[in-house]
């Protein structure tokens, strides 16, 4: 397996309001930072404070309002719909609070989705050693409602591995399940993040995950508060 | 992403969804059967009689008039035969067949019944069999005094075989039964059970120098070796050879059964707009299905969009799986109809010959399948163009808003399903004229529905609530604030009441009509082929027997010449190069039908029109000053194309007379009086050989002595009961109306399964309303019967709007079309409003039986 170039991320002046009625809510506020290649920065911040909205701009799930967001050099405010589904399905894996698999696939089926939109070969033996990876590999004909919330987070995380993405967005991934499994997912994320040196962007409450990550990334009302060197707060331009 | 794949992830992705294609299914298989199974009878019908045309007219081909065929056909005959080395030796073979109506009478002259005499000579049948009783063929049967009968008119008069009647005042013995004739179909209207007679028998009678009327034909057989090209050429040899040929109708095999094949392609038309209606109704209920299948594949489609599958990909995986389940449900539906065709038989017993029924129809399939999809296709169209809209941010953000679709877009949907629906009902009605009226009618409907059900829903909110108690609050709120889906569903479902409930107001206001009694002062008798000379003789007899309002006129039949100075020779040309031509196309006046023109007119003249006449232009009589007036009924004077001061040449059997037009007027044909077009003043056709027709009323009780009596001493008038021929005329029309409301059930049946839809599609919010519900403390049974609450009150606006909008759409037909009495029944109100209601309830019941039985505690630990 070939080692994928790490990606860098860069935000500038990242901005994200909603239209509430008659009131316009700012939810991100000029939020500008880069995340180097290779690197595990965890997002914290209290409820409301905008790190889901900070991960969906980052992974072109969502519109900035205003300021501009890059993955690897490539600016991606201005791709439309199609090109940034391309993107996603070249460079970002997913993993989410509430697993998100496909409820007619199975365990599988799910992790081979990836491989067949990137038209890979011999997705189903990949997605095989990848579920086995995960610890499920005789789990891979069950659908999700037939397995466990950790077991289903594993599912998820052979999924958001299976094209090698160059960076993994990560939301939350223990907030939905109990100690111990939480461990052991977190436990396979790094480890696989480790083997395939990817760029982990994670949402958490938990701050002893976030102690792992080589750097904090801090939100409060959208706005950026407290974060170690390399990633550089500028009010500046977009 | 490859086709292959495309494939593979239709199918995990349609996996665990048998519910929802099984009523995808239903929708579309209904209206599809209903499709396949018109337009495969009426295929099978003309196929059939193309095939067994010459079986169903016992004949290549067959010449036919109100005269004899003239005998220089045999020339023309011979001539054929000899002009061609591949027929040396051979003839064209022919038989002659008389046709005419007559009373026939019991030995003991006491009952009597009213028959259609047939007459033959030569070889017929030449195809198919006439089957005789006992078997045998018809020469051994008949002799001069014989006669061979059908099993009804031997049942009527309590006959057996051996015994004797009397027909044309002369003694039969009956010498068999026909039990089928080949050339005769029970469809086809007759005015009585067949006799047959033979040449000499018919001799004996005094019928045919006594004026009765007589359909002649000579069924010709060619020689073995003979093409469709020969049968064309000797079509046309005796066209161009034959004297008077503008008098007879010569029709080859091809053409066989002209008013049968005629029936059925108009019903199909008619009936294949019925069957689209259901497919249409269907639609709506795909519509429904896909509206909430693809809801709850939202969470679904954000992930795929979050993996990185794009727009266009996700629509395609969609649009691949309602094509899918489209074609499956159509063949479903195809098989269906199919199925029912081979049942036509069975149901509906020996109306049809059963070598017409031929269920196997490729292009009856072909068109429903093609239809199914069609519709399928147009209704969903709009929505997977919405999964466009689907923003992936909904993995993070459940009510992230989808995107806006914009006008275009749903103008855009709009107009896809309406152009959709018209060339669907343009193809199904053969006619865009049609199309467009039956398009108007839906979109009018609907939009009618959609408007009454917002209104009810309307005013159910302002509905005290505490009066009915929990249950019925219940059920109020919900149709105080249905969505989308119900008021869909109340539309499929009232669409279907709608059409119904039309069909059966109109059929029963017919039925009445029809069998309703006679007004008290129209006659309850018609006595044709009375001679001139016999007419004291009958009205002294019809007198002394009690019968009353008895009224004649002299009857002259005559030939149209000309019609202001233009011959009818030139008329009918012009009809023939002009074949379309109608009132309103370039021409100074509207060109005659060429039936119209060229067939046997009847003429009455009298010093005074006959009650239910009334002028509207001219006078009656016009005076002296103006000779050989003549006053014409409105609507044959528009065909004719004549006005007050035309002239009118006519060719009374060989003498010219001009009448010249004094007066139009208007009939009431409902009194049943002797009415005619052409009313004469007296002078021109006085002396023209003549007839006289007369009516009488005669009680009920009587009316069988009297028709005795009648034909024992005058052996050539008919009597004809009007109360038969409407009795007649109404076992037609019921035979109709049976198709008619057989595929009526299918728009009904449509309906309800998008109402068992619309709520099986809203399973999972139902499940967590029982588990609610139940968690408060409501057993199954209190949940059940808030459910049949709520189902009952959409089935009863259903209802509301559905009867409201068929009855108005009834009552402009009878009373508006038709000028016929109206009249509604509070019973026919409360059986349709009531089945609707139930079904309502039985399909949304039954839709919800999964949510029912739901344990609380599985939908509340999912939450």
């Amino acid at each position: 397996m070939t080692m994928p170039t790490p990606a860098s991320i860069e935000t500038v002046g990242l901005t994200r309001r909603f239209q509430s009625g008659p009131k316009t809510i700012t939810v991100l506020d000029q939020v500008s930072l880069t995340i180097p290649r290779g690197e595990f920065a965890a997002i914290m911040g209290p409820s409301g404070s905008g790190k889901s909205t900070l991960l969906a701009l980052l992974a072109g799930l969502d519109r900035p309002s205003d300021g501009s967001v890059s993955i690897d050099g490539e600016a991606i405010e201005a791709m439309n719909e199609d090109r940034l589904a391309l993107l996603r399905r070249r460079k970002i894996g997913f993993v989410f609070q509430s697993f998100h698999l496909l409820g007619n696939f199975t365990a599988v089926e799910n992790v081979m989705l990836p491989l067949e939109l990137l038209g890979l070969p011999s997705p189903r033996q990949r997605a095989s050693e990848l579920l086995a990876r995960v610890g499920l590999g005789d789990r891979g004909h069950h659908y999700p409602t037939q397995l466990s919330g950790g077991e289903q987070q594993r599912v998820a995380l052979a999924r958001a591995f299976a094209p090698d993405p160059p960076v993994l967005l990560a939301d939350e991934p223990t907030g939905n399940l109990d100690g111990v499994n939480g461990q052991i997912v977190i436990d396979l994320m790094l480890n696989l993040r480790r083997d395939h040196g990817t760029t982990l962007v994670l949402v958490t409450h938990d701050p002893t995950l976030a102690a792992l990550a080589d750097r904090t990334i801090r939100l409060r009302d959208g706005r950026l508060v407290d974060h170690d060197a390399t990633a550089t707060p500028t009010g500046a331009s977009r | 992403m490859t086709i292959p794949q495309y494939f593979r992830m239709a199918m995990r992705e349609s996996r665990r969804a048998r519910g929802r294609i099984a009523l995808f299914a239903g929708c579309i298989a209904v209206g599809v059967a209903a499709i396949v199974v018109v337009a495969g009878l009426s295929t099978s019908v003309q196929e059939g009689v193309r095939s067994e045309g010459r079986k169903l007219m016992a004949a290549d081909m067959i010449i036919e008039g109100k005269r004899p065929v003239p005998a220089e056909v045999d020339t023309v005959l011979v001539d054929f035969v000899a002009g061609d080395s591949r027929f040396t030796g051979q003839t064209v073979q022919r038989a002659e067949v008389k046709e005419f109506v007559s009373v026939v009478l019991s030995d003991d002259e006491k009952t009597s019944q009213l028959a259609q005499v047939k007459v033959v000579q030569g070889g017929y049948p030449f195809y198919g069999q006439l089957q005789l009783d006992p078997a045998g063929s018809l020469d051994l049967l008949l002799t001069a005094d014989t006669t061979v009968v059908a099993p009804e008119l031997m049942e009527r008069m309590g006959l057996k075989i051996g015994d004797a009647l009397r027909i044309g005042g002369s003694r039969f013995r009956v010498a068999g039964v026909v039990v089928a004739e080949p050339d005769k179909l029970a469809v086809t209207f007759a005015l009585g059970p067949r006799v047959f007679l033979s040449p000499e028998g018919l001799n004996r009678t005094a019928l045919l120098d006594r004026g009765a009327r007589v359909d002649h034909k000579v069924l010709l057989k060619l020689p073995s070796g003979a093409t469709s090209l020969d049968l064309t050429q000797l079509e046309r040899a005796i066209e161009a050879k034959l004297p008077d040929a503008e008098y007879f109708r010569i029709r080859s095999f091809s053409e066989a059964q002209p008013a049968l094949r005629r029936t059925f392609d108009r019903m199909g038309r008619y009936l294949g707009l019925v069957g689209l209606l259901s497919l249409l109704v269907g639609g709506v209920g795909v519509a429904q299905v896909a509206r909430a299948w693809l809801a709850s594949r939202m969470d679904d489609i954000a992930i795929l969009r979050c993996i990185g599958a794009t727009s266009r990909e996700v629509v395609l995986l969609f649009l691949l799986q309602v094509v899918a389940m489209a074609l499956a449900a159509s063949l479903i539906g195809a098989a269906l109809g199919t199925a029912l065709h081979a049942l036509v038989p069975t149901l509906f017993g020996d109306l049809l010959p059963p070598e017409l029924i031929r269920p196997w129809q490729p292009a009856a399939i072909v068109r429903g399948v093609a239809l199914g999809l069609a519709v399928a296709l147009v209704f969903t169209l709009p929505l997977l163009v919405g999964l466009r809209r689907v923003p992936p941010v909904r993995v993070l953000r459940r009510d992230a808003e989808p995107v806006n679709a914009g006008l275009f877009g749903q103008l855009v949907a709009a107009i896809l399903v309406l152009s959709g629906v018209w060339i669907a009902a343009s193809l199904q009605a053969e006619s865009w004229r049609f199309g467009t009226y039956f398009l108007g009618g839906i979109v009018a409907s609907v939009l009618l529905l959609a408007l009454a059900a917002m209104a009810l829903s309307r005013l159910a909110r302002l509905l005290p609530r505490d009066a009915g108690g929990v249950r019925l609050r219940h059920g109020l709120t919900h149709l105080a604030r249905p969505g989308a889906a119900t008021i869909g569903a109340i539309i499929a479902l009232g669409l279907g009441v709608t059409f119904v409930f039309a069909t059966h107001i109109v059929e029963r206001h017919f039925g009445e009509q029809l069998k309703a009694e006679l007004p008290t002062d129209a006659p309850s008798t018609f006595l044709i082929d009375v001679q001139p000379d016999q007419w004291d003789e009958l009205a002294t007899l019809l007198r002394s027997e009690g019968a009353t309002g008895i009224e004649s006129q002299p009857l002259v039949t005559a030939r149209l010449a000309a019609i202001d100075g233009v011959p009818v020779d030139e008329l009918t040309e012009r009809r023939r190069s002009q074949p379309t031509a109608d009132a309103n196309q370039s021409g100074d006046r509207p060109r005659p039908n060429r039936g119209t023109l060229t067939r046997e007119q009847r003429i009455t003249y009298g010093p005074a029109l006959p009650r239910g006449n009334r002028i509207i232009t001219g006078k009656f009589p016009a005076g002296p000053e103006v000779p050989n007036g003549v006053s014409v009924e409105e609507n044959f004077a528009g065909e004719l194309g004549v006005q007050v001061g035309s002239t009118i040449g006519l060719d009374v059997q060989g003498v010219p007379v001009e009448l010249k037009v004094t007066s139009l007027r208007t009939v009431d044909w409902r009194t049943f009086g002797i009415n005619f077009f052409l009313f004469a003043e007296p002078g021109p056709l006085n002396d023209a050989p003549q007839q006289r027709v007369a009516v009488a009323r005669i009680a009920t009780p009587d009316l069988p002595r009297v028709q005795a009596k009648v034909v024992a001493a005058m052996p050539n008038v008919t009597v004809i009961h009007i109360r038969d021929v409407m009795d007649k005329v109404n076992t037609v029309l019921g035979n109709l109306s049976i198709a008619t409301r057989a595929l009526g059930l299918f728009t009904i049946a449509a309906g309800v399964i998008v109402l068992g839809g619309t709520i099986a599609a809203t399973q999972a919010k139902r499940a967590k309303e029982v588990a609610l519900l139940k968690t408060i403390g409501m057993t199954r049974r209190d949940v059940a019967t808030v459910f049949a609450i709520e189902y009952a009150l959409t089935g009863m606006v259903s209802a509301i709007v559905g009867v409201t909008a068929g009855a108005t759409l009834g009552w402009a037909v009878i009373s508006k079309l038709m000028e016929l009495p109206w009249s509604l029944r509070i019973g026919e109100l409360a059986i349709a409003g009531g089945t609707t209601v139930a079904l309502a309830v039985v399909a949304g019941l039954a839709a919800s039986a999964r949510a029912l039985t739901v344990r609380p505690v599985e939908v509340l630990r999912a939450e």
